[in-house]
């Protein structure tokens, strides 16, 4: 970067904007974790207000929210966690899998799959929710632990059109090397192309992973209303239930779900960031 | 680029005993897919033009369906309404995004720290988002006597405010990334021809960054269309109104949520209807996207 | 179709051989079972020998609609559980969220076995879904056909399994500090002037005159729903209504608007800030913040909490009607069961079991009491909820009961939050006619989209 020439007094005025954007940025999240710790009322009448005095309500969100109605926050967390990393091992397995067979084969079948993948990029998800709720309810796909298996068919147009985009850059040589050492497609896909995946399952992975995570409507469709929660449906879940609404504890519900989130980010932002630019296709 | 050329030749050698495999390699996306999709999307068209209570009890009625969400208000409404939001975000949310990507570029000290507060938002989700917006609202509302779930105006523009908050760090990325990759000697040039920041901007930067900007300009127009959660929670379609007929419209009700709640109103009838105005709104996401691919295609964007 | 007649000739078969008799209408699903799980019962964990056939791998899956009853029906569920061996699981629709849940589990594989069928309206909707319950065990426990649900071919969808008062809950202890009696309250007028006089001195007595009214989702129905009820009521009484009219007068919001600006402007709260609601008025009322609370029976076992039986009434919901001084509570209900038609023939049995056990075993009925209150079944428990009694006192003093005409309402939740909506601008300053429009244009163009 040749920042040298430019003014000093231009440099400080773009730090300014970006010091007050910075701020406006933080600030909701920040005002969320003030207001988790404060009494009911007053997360409306006072949102802006410090925690103090009257409306001071130390852990007392944290642990009712936890405890909250007859379903502990403790278990949506769980399946959460559960559905987001099956879902995305799931996913980048199987996706890269069929983009390697698509890319190396190539033959009419593979270039028909190929393109319904893309297709099915651009379909809403209200054009097949009612019936996929149906769908996954009759062959038992209602569980955490099988859910992945509809998120692994839905979100496998992107992954798949991001693969594709990546193998067919890759280098044939080191392939027919592999092949003529007398290594099976199944030993040179794992020990040679894997490998060189790397970045791009790096980019999916984090696509998908902040897709899943923080998806309502699929799961809410999907999974068994009886048995299982995932973080969102347990927030939308509060608001509407239990007779009156306790924001204070929404608020210290809210700022657990986040923690992880910021956390996950802050350690990982470097392949996040570069993930996003490298997914901008996505449609 | 060498990139087509490999597919093209790929030897028989390594072929063959790779298509042998297609029930390890592409079977089992086949199947998830076929279930998680195919199926799905094939049913939902179908009962687009049949009458039920639930999806298995479906009779077959012909287009009936699609000629009552046409005459629907609601869905009018709702398609108005998404429309001009989906303008009014799409505008400000690049023009912002742009703004502090070309800030961040300019080598401010800490802009790392700037790009990480900027995109945080993209992680949390909409229904989230739209608690946190919804009590940061009524907060200042409140004080005026009012409610973000009082005043359409006010739902709309909470609804862009969020939006901008959520999404300004996700195309600021695209955007930074699109800067970073002209080459540092075409700016050179530039300057060494005497050419004020402005002209840099305008006739170097700018026609440089297309390919970023299609791509963000179609990534809002298609995330604006398809919002779903954070119109939910942020204001469930509040504030209503009434037509001189009668027919209450939710004015802040969007496209993907008019459709969720026909499908599960009280109203049994309306459920076709409802897929109907899935497939219509399917089309219309369709058609955006597909304009989206065939512009972007062959332009190199990435990184 | 084959298969159709060879079940109906096993049924027929099974009745004559277990002798059992069912009336006029055989209920098939439930003796065709007694057979199949006397067999089985031995199989599973042999408490105690159950007398009456149980529905041994059969499981109830109940659907909710009452989000305060939750606890104590989990409760009750597991203590089922305990006692026979037969799975119940509890399911609680989100407020406001009951019929799009009900359209989403009716679906699914595991579909609810017991569901609410509360209105006429539902009954079009889902009648179709409903199991004929006449001649079944627990039908046979009614004490009244009053709250029973037909479909237009006379099937019965649903049975009521309560019924419920409801009407403004006072705090007489209160209202004695505040120099008043309930006897001083026989009308609209005196209710109003009481409650004017209590708002003015909310200070000095330290509690105010009406609980918040949040329209939020947790509370709007109890205006939207609950006290909507007074208008309708006396235009049906007026027009004869004995089905839902397809458009609506309005002949009395006037005394809807009596009665909510009352409500409003003796509260402790910015009418304005109702909207976004987060206010708990039970919590309020159990403080002593305020001596009015309009709600229902429902109410006594969270306040019986905070204050003794002697301390709560419930007073008529009075807003200015000719002749409300005769008023007893508005009484009826929207609580029917309805059982699942296309349920296993097990699991319909454990259903039914489960139902006749809730209205008939000791502690069953007692839970049915403390959460939904008088119950129209014989064995009902004792009834110690102090508004029952205000409701009864009422009844024997020759008053007239207020029913529940909004039971009629077409797609209900649609018109109640488009009255919502239009409530919360009027409180912000808006206009009432909105609140006249969403009341009766929104009913007409409900009917329309429910009855195209």
């Amino acid at each position: 970067m040749k920042s040298k020439k430019k003014t000093k007094a231009g440099l400080l005025s773009g730090m300014i904007v970006l010091i007050i954007c910075a701020v406006v940025w933080v600030l909701p999240i920040l005002l969320v974790f003030m207001n988790s710790f404060k009494q009911n009322t007053f997360v409306k009448t006072d949102t802006f207000g410090l925690p103090a005095g009257e409306s001071a309500a130390g852990l007392a969100n944290y642990i009712k929210g936890v405890t909250f109605g007859d379903y502990p926050f403790g278990k949506s967390v769980t399946y959460s966690v559960t559905i987001t990393i099956l879902s995305t091992i799931l996913i980048l397995l199987f996706a890269s899998m069929a983009a390697w067979y698509i890319v190396r084969v190539n033959n009419k079948f593979c270039k028909i799959m190929y393109y319904v993948f893309v297709f099915s990029m651009v379909v809403p998800f209200q054009m097949v929710m009612f019936t996929l709720a149906k769908t996954a309810d009759t062959l038992k796909l209602n569980t955490p632990f099988t859910i992945p298996i509809i998120y692994l068919g839905f979100g496998a147009g992107l992954a798949v059109f991001m693969f594709t985009g990546f193998i067919k850059g890759l280098p044939l040589e080191i392939e027919e090397a592999a092949a003529i050492d007398g290594c099976n497609p199944l030993a040179t896909f794992f020990m040679v192309v894997l490998p060189m995946l790397k970045p791009t399952m790096i980019s999916v992975g984090i696509l998908e992973i902040m897709w899943i995570w923080n998806d309502y409507l699929l799961p809410y469709l999907v999974l068994d209303r009886t048995e299982y929660m995932t973080i969102p449906i347990h927030i939308q879940y509060l608001q509407g239930s239990y007779g009156t609404v306790d924001l204070g504890a929404i608020m210290a519900l809210i700022t657990l779900s986040i923690i992880p989130v910021i956390i996950f980010y802050l350690t990982c932002q470097k392949y996040i960031i570069k993930g996003v630019a490298a997914g901008a296709v996505k449609g | 680029m060498k990139k087509n050329q490999s597919s093209n030749t790929n030897s028989t050698m390594i072929t063959r005993p790779i298509a042998r495999f297609f029930p390890v390699f592409l079977l089992p996306i086949t199947i998830a897919f076929l279930i998680g999709f195919v199926y799905p999307f094939i049913k939902g068209l179908y009962l687009s033009f049949c009458s039920f209570t639930t999806t298995s009890d479906a009779e077959f009625i012909g287009i009936g369906n699609y000629i009552k969400a046409f005459h629907d208000a609601t869905f009018v409404h709702a398609f108005g309404f998404t429309s001009l939001y989906t303008v009014v975000s799409l505008a400000l949310v690049n023009v912002l995004a742009f703004f502090l990507a070309f800030l961040l570029t300019q080598g401010i000290k800490g802009t790392n720290i700037f790009r990480t507060v900027f995109f945080m938002p993209n992680l949390i989700g909409g229904i989230v988002l739209g608690y946190i917006w919804s009590m940061i609202f009524d907060g200042i509302l409140s004080r005026y006597g009012t409610s973000i779930l009082l005043e359409t105006k006010y739902g709309f523009w909470g609804l862009i405010i969020l939006m901008c908050w959520q999404q300004i760090g996700y195309m600021m990325i695209i955007y930074i990334a699109g800067i970073q990759s002209i080459p540092e000697d075409m700016m050179e040039a530039a300057r060494i021809d005497g050419a004020s920041k402005m002209q840099t901007l305008f006739r170097v930067t700018l026609p440089n960054l297309m390919p970023s900007v299609t791509i963000c300009l179609f990534l809002s127009l298609t995330n604006g269309f398809k919002l779903f959660d954070q119109n939910l929670a942020l204001t469930g379609g509040q504030p209503f109104n009434w037509q001189a007929d009668g027919t209450v419209v939710k004015t802040t009700e969007m496209l993907a949520l008019n459709i969720f709640n026909t499908f599960y109103g009280q109203s049994s009838t309306a459920r076709g209807v409802a897929q109907a105005k899935a497939v219509l709104f399917f089309v219309l996401v369709a058609a955006i996207s597909l304009i989206q691919l065939s512009a972007t295609k062959n332009k190199e964007v990435q990184q | 179709m084959k298969k159709k007649l060879i079940s109906a000739l096993l049924c027929v078969s099974m009745v004559a051989a277990t002798l059992v008799g069912c009336g006029n209408t055989s209920d098939q699903g439930s003796t065709t079972e007694t057979t199949e799980t006397t067999e089985t019962t031995e199989a599973t964990d042999g408490g105690e020998e159950v007398a009456a056939p149980s529905a041994e791998g059969g499981s109830v899956y109940w659907l909710n609609f009452k989000p305060e009853a939750d606890e104590a029906l989990q409760q009750i569920a597991a203590d089922y559980t305990a006692e026979t061996g037969v799975e119940v699981k509890v399911v609680t629709a989100a407020s406001g969220n009951y019929e799009s849940t009900l359209t989403a589990e009716m679906d699914k594989s595991n579909a609810p076995t017991l569901f609410v069928v509360g209105n006429q309206a539902a009954v079009k909707t889902w009648g179709k879904y409903c199991l004929d319950l006449k001649g079944t065990d627990v039908y046979n426990e009614l004490t009244t056909d009053d709250f029973t649900l037909y479909d237009a071919d006379g099937k019965a969808c649903s049975i009521g399994y309560c019924y419920e008062s409801f009407g403004i809950i006072t705090n007489t202890k209160l209202l004695g500090e505040a120099g008043y009696s309930l006897d001083d309250i026989t009308d609209f007028d005196s209710l109003k002037a009481v409650a004017d006089d209590i708002h003015a001195r909310a200070d000095e007595l330290g509690f105010d005159a009406f609980t918040s009214s949040g329209m939020d989702d947790s509370s709007s129905w109890r205006f939207s729903g609950h006290l909507a009820n007074m208008p309708l009521y006396y235009e049906a009484k007026e027009d004869n209504w004995t089905e839902c009219p397809a458009e609506i007068k309005g002949t009395y919001l006037d005394l809807y608007k009596n009665i909510w600006d009352l409500y409003i402007t003796d509260s402790a709260v910015d009418p304005a800030t109702l909207a976004t609601g987060g206010y708990d008025a039970e919590a309020e009322f159990k403080d002593g913040k305020a001596v009015f609370f309009q709600n229902g029976t429902w109410e006594y076992g969270a306040l019986s909490e905070s204050w003794a039986d002697e301390d709560l009434a419930m007073i008529p919901i009075y807003c200015g009607a000719e002749g409300e001084e005769n008023a007893a509570l508005c009484s009826g209900t929207e609580n029917c069961w309805a059982v699942n038609v296309n349920a296993s023939e097990a699991d319909q049995k454990a259903t039914l079991d489960f139902m006749y056990w809730l209205v008939t075993s000791e502690k069953g009925t007692q839970m049915m009491m403390e959460q939904f209150g008088e119950i129209p079944y014989k064995n009902a428990a004792e009834n110690s909820n102090v508004f029952f009694q205000y409701a009864a006192k009422y009844i024997e003093e020759g008053k007239y009961t207020v029913e529940w005409t909004f039971n009629y309402t077409p797609n209900v939740n649609d018109w109640r939050a488009g009255l919502v909506a239009a409530m919360n601008q009027y409180d912000a300053g808006g206009s009432w006619d909105n609140v006249v429009t969403a009341f009766t244009a929104g009913w007409a163009q409900q009917y329309k989209a429910a009855n195209e």
